[in-house]
This record gives structure tokens, sequence and C-alpha cells, in this order.
């Protein structure tokens, strides 16, 4: 039987242990490599604003987190891109043909990358009730390996394991435009219903965009990449814009702890918006001192 | 046991390179480089099984006769052609060398200039004036692209007796105001959503990266 899952449960003290543990090795590994430690600072003091408001911003997550464990509702804006997941897999599913799911460059350690993969997460469980065949190409090794053993988890936790096929989830290429010529390739001849563009894409997004716009597919695309959003929101359906591709797996899962930092993320945004509109009145009496702050801490 | 031992080191090691970004002593920064060069380690060992990946899918198309198999037997020459060329002679060889030239980078140079075909054709339908915010991008548009072009500047000030290279000062002005502000507005909340699901990682509450999804 499952206990109350709390972020304050056992990892995060045995994570704590290990912490030390590593700092200890490593002090001591070092001490041996390094025969004279140069007297250097611990601290950067010049970003200590950065490192105080990066703390600020995760105490008041944190909070956010451990308030939503309560099971008070909370509000959450509707994000249209995400309203439209269901809807892209139930199309594939009555044309009958397949989602493709494409994760962008970003390697395993990209930010984008693991958003991207949670987003995967929850779309493999609605294609694995609905028998929905998922194609997966990947840019990098490491990235097809994590999504195989995500999506056949999904499949299994569906009570779905003999849908999952793993020659569905694939290594294409490293190489950015062949991966866009393998991807446009496969768009062109097996014409999927739905596309979904999540992660970090460069110069290769319109070119993937265009193409499934081209076969008629239902696109959903997000990236972190700001460059990159102009073309998405020219060529897809729906595009999550900057934060959104962060708060999907949230959003889609419906699960309070992650809903609690949603809010947390948006007092976030509260706070940098209370700092601008500050910074504009008071520069309009022709006080300097908060935007000369700000000009200093960056 | 299987879930525990990822979350801890997950956990230990996102507060440990947290941290060595605030301090810039030789300890850590030799740290914060010790620890990226073991993740280094990891990749040559998921390539080995991309590559079987690659060769096991391609090679089933093959023994299938799935529709278009013919094309991993492309796939399978230029690994074979590379291989052969690259493991003996050296990435450095003349052939090795002449292969990357000119077939590698002119098919990487094709698919780049498709790009150009494709900003045209996904313009044209996001410029089309059918709402108020598509009208808007339109007239911006116009005036970026008017003021790009070294010859918008002449026709206006060869046309126009006054406001001498409006144009470009008008392009200026829109990358510089609105379009600065709205990319930094978008920086903003992507650097909030990292900060949110870094702190949702290290603590354990997004586990679907690890193989499962949430709630179980």
């Amino acid at each position: 039987m499952k206990g109350p899952r709390t972020f304050c449960s056992s990892p995060v003290i045995q994570g704590l242990v290990l912490l030390v543990v590593v700092l200890g090795y490593a002090a001591n590994a070092f001490a041996q490599e390094a025969t004279t430690i140069e007297d250097a600072q611990w601290f950067d003091t010049n970003k200590i604003w950065i490192f105080l408001a990066v703390l600020l911003y995760s105490a008041t997550v944190v909070y956010c987190i451990y308030h939503a464990r309560s099971g008070k509702e909370l509000f959450i804006r509707r994000i249209p891109g995400l309203e439209a997941v269901d809807e892209a897999i139930g199309r594939a599913t009555e044309m009958g043909r397949s989602i493709m799911y494409i994760l962008g460059l970003g390697g395993v350690s990209n930010v984008a990358t693991i958003a991207s993969m949670n987003i995967l997460s929850q779309v493999a469980q609605k294609t694995a009730d609905y028998e929905t065949p998922l194609r997966v190409p990947c840019n990098d090794p490491i990235v097809m390996n994590v999504v195989r053993e995500m999506v056949r988890t999904a499949y299994l936790n569906e009570g779905r394991p003999d849908a999952y096929n793993e020659e569905n989830i694939f290594f294409l290429t490293e190489s950015q435009f062949a991966y866009a010529a393998g991807v446009d390739g496969m768009m062109v001849r097996e014409e999927p219903a739905a596309v979904f563009l999540q992660g970090s894409f460069f110069a290769e997004s319109l070119i993937l965009a265009e193409t499934g716009n081209s076969i008629g597919a239902i696109q959903i695309a997000g990236t972190d990449k700001e460059h990159q959003l102009p073309f998405f929101i020219a060529a897809c359906d729906y595009t999550l814009i900057g934060e959104e591709l962060y708060a999907a797996s949230a959003y889609l899962s419906r699960e309070p702890m992650l809903l609690g930092s949603l809010k947390g993320q948006d007092y976030g945004k509260v706070m940098i918006f209370g700092a601008i509109v500050i910074g504009v009145i008071l520069e309009l009496f022709g006080i300097t001192w908060l935007t000369t702050f700000f000009q200093r801490v960056n | 046991m299987r879930r525990q031992v990822p979350l801890i080191l997950c956990f230990a090691f996102g507060i440990v390179m947290a941290l060595t970004e605030f301090s810039p002593h030789r300890f850590s920064q030799w740290l914060n480089k010790e620890v990226i060069d073991w993740t280094l380690v990891i990749g040559p060992f998921a390539l080995v099984l991309a590559i079987a990946t690659l060769i096991q899918t391609h090679w089933t198309r093959i023994r299938r006769r799935s529709e278009y198999w013919q094309y991993s037997f492309l796939v399978f020459i230029g690994m074979i052609v590379m291989v052969v060329i690259g493991i003996p002679l050296g990435q450095r060889h003349p052939v090795f060398v002449w292969l990357f030239r000119y077939v590698q980078v002119p098919m990487d140079a094709t698919m780049f200039s498709l790009l150009a075909f494709f900003i045209a054709s996904a313009a044209y339908r996001a410029f089309r004036a059918r709402t108020l915010e598509a009208t808007l991008l339109l007239a911006a548009a116009l005036i970026v692209m008017i003021g790009n072009a070294p010859v918008g500047d002449l026709i206006w000030n060869t046309i126009i007796p006054f406001g001498d290279n409006l144009p470009s000062a008008a392009r200026q002005w829109i990358l510089d105001n609105p379009n600065l502000s709205a990319r930094r507005g978008i920086i903003l909340g992507i650097s909030l959503g990292v900060i949110s699901q870094s702190i949702r990682i290290i603590l354990g509450i997004e586990r679907s990266y690890l193989g499962g999804v949430e709630g179980d």
C-alpha cells in the first residue's frame, strides 16, 4: 500500500546525507589532486542578489507545493495548447493514423527535453488507452533509452503492455539537418494525424512544422527557444509559449503537488510584474535607484 | 529501491551543481567540471545502444519488406562506407574529408536552404490580415522588411522630403521596443519555469523521467 507522497520523505533526507558524502569525497579527491589551493572566495558576492532571488522564488514554490497538499482546489488558467492534446489524440484514433512525437535536439540534461518527456509520458498513457500508434524518432541516444523506459511504463500502468512497441521509439541521427530530413520523410510517407513538437528546437523548427502542416496533421508545439516561437505560431495549430512548456506535465496530470508548483510560478511572475510596475512609476518621478540596482545585479 | 536511489542521487547532485554556480572557488569549479565530465562518460554507452537500435530497425524493415524498405539500404551503405573509411584511415584522411565536405555538407546545406521557402509559405499564411492581431503582425513585418533592405531607405529618401532613413529607424524602434519587451517577457517566464521544474525534479515530485508516470 502506498503512503502519502511528500517531498520531505526519505529520498530528500537520504539525498542530504549523500550530499555530505559526495562533498567529503570530492574535497578529499581535490586535496589529493591540487597541491596548492588558491585563496579564492567560497561565495561570489557579485551574485548575492541573484542567489537571494532564486532562494525567495524557490521558497515560494515549495510553500505552494506544501499548501497544495492540503487538498484545497487551485485555480489554474486554461492553456489551449494543452486542452488540445486530447483532441489531437482523439483525431488520430478516429482516423486510424499514428501520432508523431518529436522531442527536439536537446540532450537529456536539457530542462526543456525533460519537460517534453514529461508531456510524452502523459500522451503515452492516452495512446495506450486508445491503442493509437505513437512514433518517437530520437536525436539523442540517451534520450531514446529514457523515452523507451518511460513509454513502456506508461503502457504498463494503463494495463496495456501488449500495445507497447519498442520499435516505434528509435534513434534516427545526431545530425541536425539529417534528423530534419528523416523526420520530414517519415511525415510525408506515414502521414501522422497529429504531430507534437515539444522540446529544444533550432533552425529545423520550421522545416518540421511546415512539413507537418503540409500533410494536414494537427500540430501542438512548444519550445524554450524564443527565436523559434514565431515559426511554430505561424505553422502549428497550438503553441505552448514560454513557461507553458514547463507547466504542461502538471496541467495534464492534475496532480495537486505539481499544480502547487504552478501556482508558485505564477506568484513569481506577480513579483516580477510588481517590480516592473514600481520601477516604471519611480522612473516617471525621476527616482532611479531601483533601475540602477537591477542594472548592477545584471 | 529502484526509485529511491535515482531520487537520492538527483537531489544530492542537483543541490551541489546549483551551489557551484554561486561559488568561484577552485574547488567548486573543479567539482562542477568533474561532474559534467562524468555525464560525458554515459554518452558512448548510449550511442552503442542507439546504433544497435538503428541497425535493428532498418534490418527489420528490409527483412519484412516494409513499405519503402529500399531506403534502409541507403542507411546501411552510408554507415558502412563512413565506418570502413573513417576507422582505419582516420577522420583527417582525404577520402573521409572529401565525403564529409562534398556529400554530407551539401546535403545539410540543401535541407537548410529549404528554410527560405518554408519561411515564405509560413509568412504568407501568418500575414493574412483576417484579425486585428494578424494585421498588426503584417504591418510590423512590412516595416521591418522594408527597413532591413537598404533600398527601402533609398526609395523613402528619394520620394518623401522629410524623415531621413525613416524605414530603418522605424525597424530599429520595433526591434528595440515592442519586440524586445515581448522577448524579455517570454524569457522571464521560461526562466521561472526552468527553476520551478528543477525544484520539482530535485525534490522528487516530478518523476516521469525516471521511467514511470505520476502517481505510481
